[in-house]
C-alpha cells in the first residue's frame, strides 16, 4: 500500500513509518506532500495529517492511533508510543527521559538527510535500537 | 525578520478542566498572550508542529475552535520588543534559579529539572541560561574541566 504524510518528517512520523513497515505493511511505500496540501494524492492512506483517520487523537501522537487502529498489543510498542508522546506533544509532566534525546536525534537525522525517504530509512535504525534496548531492560 | 505564530482559540467555559488544559499547554510552550488577544510564539518547525496539534485538539473539543496563523510584523522595532518579552519571561525563571543555586542547601536535582523546563522556552538563547548551566555544573562538583 502507499502511505502519504507531510514532508519534513520528525519523531512521530519516523516512528509511524517504522511501525508500519514492521507490523502493518512490510511492503509499504511512502509519499510526501508539502504541509497543508489539499487534496491528498488518491489511493494513499494518509497518516499524521490533521483531520485524517490516522492522526493525533485526544492529545496523543499518531503512533498511539496506529497501535489502536491496527490492534497492536505489545507493551514495548505502547512504551514507545508514550516516549513519542512526550517528544511530540506539549507535556509538562515528563516521565520518559529518553524522549527529548529521541526528538533531537530524529530532527538531526532529517537535517543530515537529503530527503524524507533517506530520513525515514535512517530513522528505522534508531527505532530498532530503541525497541531492542527496551526489550533488554524488560528482561533484566 | 522573525516569523511568528499566532494562536487564537475558543473553548466553552464549562467544563473548566478543558480551559485549564489548553492554557497549561500554551504556558508550557512559553507562549505569550499578547494584549489578551492572541498567543504568540516564534515560528520554528517544533512550535509549528506543536501548535498545529494543539489546534487540532481544541477543534476536536465540543464547541472548540482554534486558528493558527503565521505572521511577520509590519511595524518597525516590534520584533525586538517581542523578542525581549520572550527573553524577559525566561530570564525571570533563570534569575530565580540563580538565587536558589546560591543557597548552601540547594536541591540541585530539582533545580536542574527546572533549568531544563526553562531551557525549552528559551527561544532566543538568553545568556543567563548559559550562566545557570555553568553554575549547575560547578555546584554538582567533580572534575568537569
Amino acid at each position: 500500500m502507499r502511505w502519504v504524510t507531510w514532508e519534513n518528517v520528525g519523531v512521530d512520523r519516523m516512528g509511524c513509518a517504522w511501525l508500519i513497515l514492521r507490523s502493518i505493511d512490510p511492503a509499504a511505500e511512502f509519499v510526501f506532500v508539502p504541509a497543508g496540501q489539499s487534496p491528498l494524492p488518491e489511493g494513499c492512506e494518509p497518516f499524521d495529517i490533521p483531520g485524517v483517520r490516522l492522526t493525533h487523537q485526544r492529545g496523543h501522537c499518531t503512533f498511539h492511533t496506529l497501535l489502536r487502529e491496527y490492534k497492536l498489543d505489545d507493551p514495548l510498542l505502547r512504551r514507545i508510543a508514550n516516549i513519542i508522546d512526550e517528544a511530540d506533544v506539549v507535556q509538562d509532566v515528563l516521565v520518559e527521559p529518553i524522549a527529548a534525546g529521541l526528538d533531537a536525534l530524529c530532527q538531526g537525522i532529517r537535517r543530515i538527510s537529503a530527503d524524507d525517504y533517506t530520513a525515514l530509512e535512517r530513522g528505522r535504525l534508531l527505532y530498532d535500537a530503541l525497541y531492542a534496548q527496551l526489550a533488554a531492560e524488560n528482561q533484566s | 525578520m522573525t516569523t511568528w505564530l499566532l494562536f487564537t482559540y475558543k473553548v466553552p467555559n464549562e467544563p473548566s478542566a478543558r480551559r485549564v488544559y489548553v492554557w497549561r499547554k500554551l504556558k508550557g510552550l512559553g507562549a505569550i498572550l499578547l494584549h489578551d488577544t492572541a498567543w504568540v510564539l516564534p515560528a520554528t518547525p517544533q512550535t509549528r508542529e506543536k501548535l498545529q496539534w494543539l489546534a487540532t485538539e481544541v477543534c476536536d473539543m465540543v464547541g472548540g475552535e482554534a486558528t493558527l496563523w503565521e505572521a511577520t510584523t509590519l511595524f518597525t522595532g516590534r520584533d525586538t520588543d517581542l523578542e525581549q518579552l520572550f527573553t524577559g519571561q525566561v530570564d525571570a525563571l533563570y534569575r530565580e534559579l540563580l538565587t536558589e543555586l546560591g543557597r548552601d542547601n540547594a536541591d540541585l536535582a530539582a533545580l536542574a529539572k527546572r533549568y531544563q523546563q526553562a531551557k525549552r522556552q528559551d527561544y532566543f538563547q538568553s545568556t543567563l541560561g548559559e550562566q545557570v548551566r555553568q553554575v549547575l555544573i560547578e555546584r554538582r562538583g567533580g572534575d568537569d574541566q
